[in-house]
């Protein structure tokens, strides 16, 4: 699916993306026991992020994911670790996607996504390593939720 | 809240049933207990850190409560959680997993409506309606919802029993080139590729074209 982000225009696999977490969902956030904290959703949502903004967003929670998540979600299930290297790979491609969009200025960072995005390293950071990547994980619908509602 | 140690067998199986993101708390009984238990629940906004009750839902004998209305931003993702009691003695909270409603809930078939010429049918399709609090308030087309919302549409001729499907985005559809004065019958799913969703298909709604003048 095509998604258009500006200017900036980037094809990817959601629906496999989706099947992928969906199969996993249950497992990685049962190993979540935090309620009270969202690294995505609180306190500011994803979905008051104004339309300029949303290139920029996505681009830096695209590499979030790929260089802070993946990488420290190593669990002691093979068929969950196979689905999240699966992910991990749909997300490599649409990260280089979007890295080309932001190094030709396709793909603009205002004041307000950096502060957006400075919280949610800011919750990530809150949590050790693990905890905070596997609840990174857990709230991936979160994201795909956000993306999917670009116009 | 005073309850020093809980005893009781935990409510089981905790969760929601939702359609049309109508979100509807359920559970079962705790194991070995017969009639007499009376329950309370919560809810809470994931991410945001404090526990709500849900007074139309204290001291309740049922095992099930309605939450649509505290979950009716799809926005959000929730946690809910039920407690029981039986002569003093209490359960522990027992929670459900997390509730996303754009992507938990289930969605009802699409409406229906047919109409036909000679050598053609016309086929009318309605998606269902989001939840809404109380009939004043404004509808809100589960389309809105999805925008990538479609419709698998069966066409049957009831004299070859010959089955066509078609999958749709709009609302209407128009089948031509049929026999004058033989009846078909349409019946309609809706399917949302992503996140994947599919109703189940709606009763069949049959019609005969006119005959040839």
């Amino acid at each position: 699916k095509l998604f258009h982000f500006g200017p900036c225009r980037v094809s990817m696999s959601v629906t496999e993306i989706r099947s992928g977490f969906t199969a996993i969902k249950a497992n990685i956030q049962a190993r979540d026991p935090i309620r009270t904290l969202s690294i995505l959703s609180h306190p500011h949502s994803l979905h008051k992020v104004k339309l300029l903004d949303r290139c920029c967003i996505t681009h830096h929670l695209f590499n979030f994911y790929v260089d802070k998540v993946f990488k420290h979600c190593k669990t002691e299930d093979s068929y969950i670790n196979r689905k999240i290297s699966s992910i991990a790979n749909s997300f490599l491609s649409v990260k280089r996607k979007l890295g080309q969009c932001y190094e030709q200025n396709k793909c603009l960072c205002g004041q307000e996504s950096k502060e957006k995005f400075k919280q949610i390293l800011a919750n990530y950071e809150g949590l050790n390593v693990t905890s905070a990547a596997i609840k990174s994980l857990g709230e991936l619908d979160i994201l795909l939720d956000w993306i999917e509602k670009s116009p | 809240s005073g309850e020093l140690y809980c005893s009781l067998p935990n409510p089981r199986n905790v969760h929601f049933e939702s359609v049309n993101m109508k979100n509807v708390l359920h559970w079962s009984a705790p194991e070995g207990t017969g009639d007499g238990v009376l329950y309370k629940v919560k809810y809470s906004v994931y991410g945001v850190g404090k526990w709500i009750r849900k007074p139309e839902c204290r001291n309740i004998n049922r095992t099930w409560c309605d939450l649509s209305n505290e979950t009716s931003d799809y926005e959000e993702q929730y946690y809910a959680s039920v407690k029981a009691f039986l002569n003093g003695m209490c359960s522990d909270w027992t929670e459900t997993t997390r509730f996303n409603p754009l992507t938990d809930t289930k969605i009802d078939p699409p409406m229906v409506s047919v109409s036909s010429t000679e050598k053609s049918i016309s086929i009318f399709l309605t998606a269902p309606e989001k939840w809404k609090r109380s009939p004043e308030e404004e509808s809100v087309s589960l389309l809105q919802v999805y925008p990538g919302l479609q419709y698998n549409v069966s066409v049957l001729n009831k004299k070859t029993k010959k089955r066509w499907w078609f999958s749709v985005s709009n609302n209407t559809l128009v089948v031509p080139w049929l026999e004058p004065g033989t009846t078909y019958c349409v019946s309609a799913q809706i399917h949302v590729p992503t996140p994947l969703l599919h109703s189940g298909f709606s009763k069949e709604y049959c019609i005969a074209t006119l005959k040839d003048k």
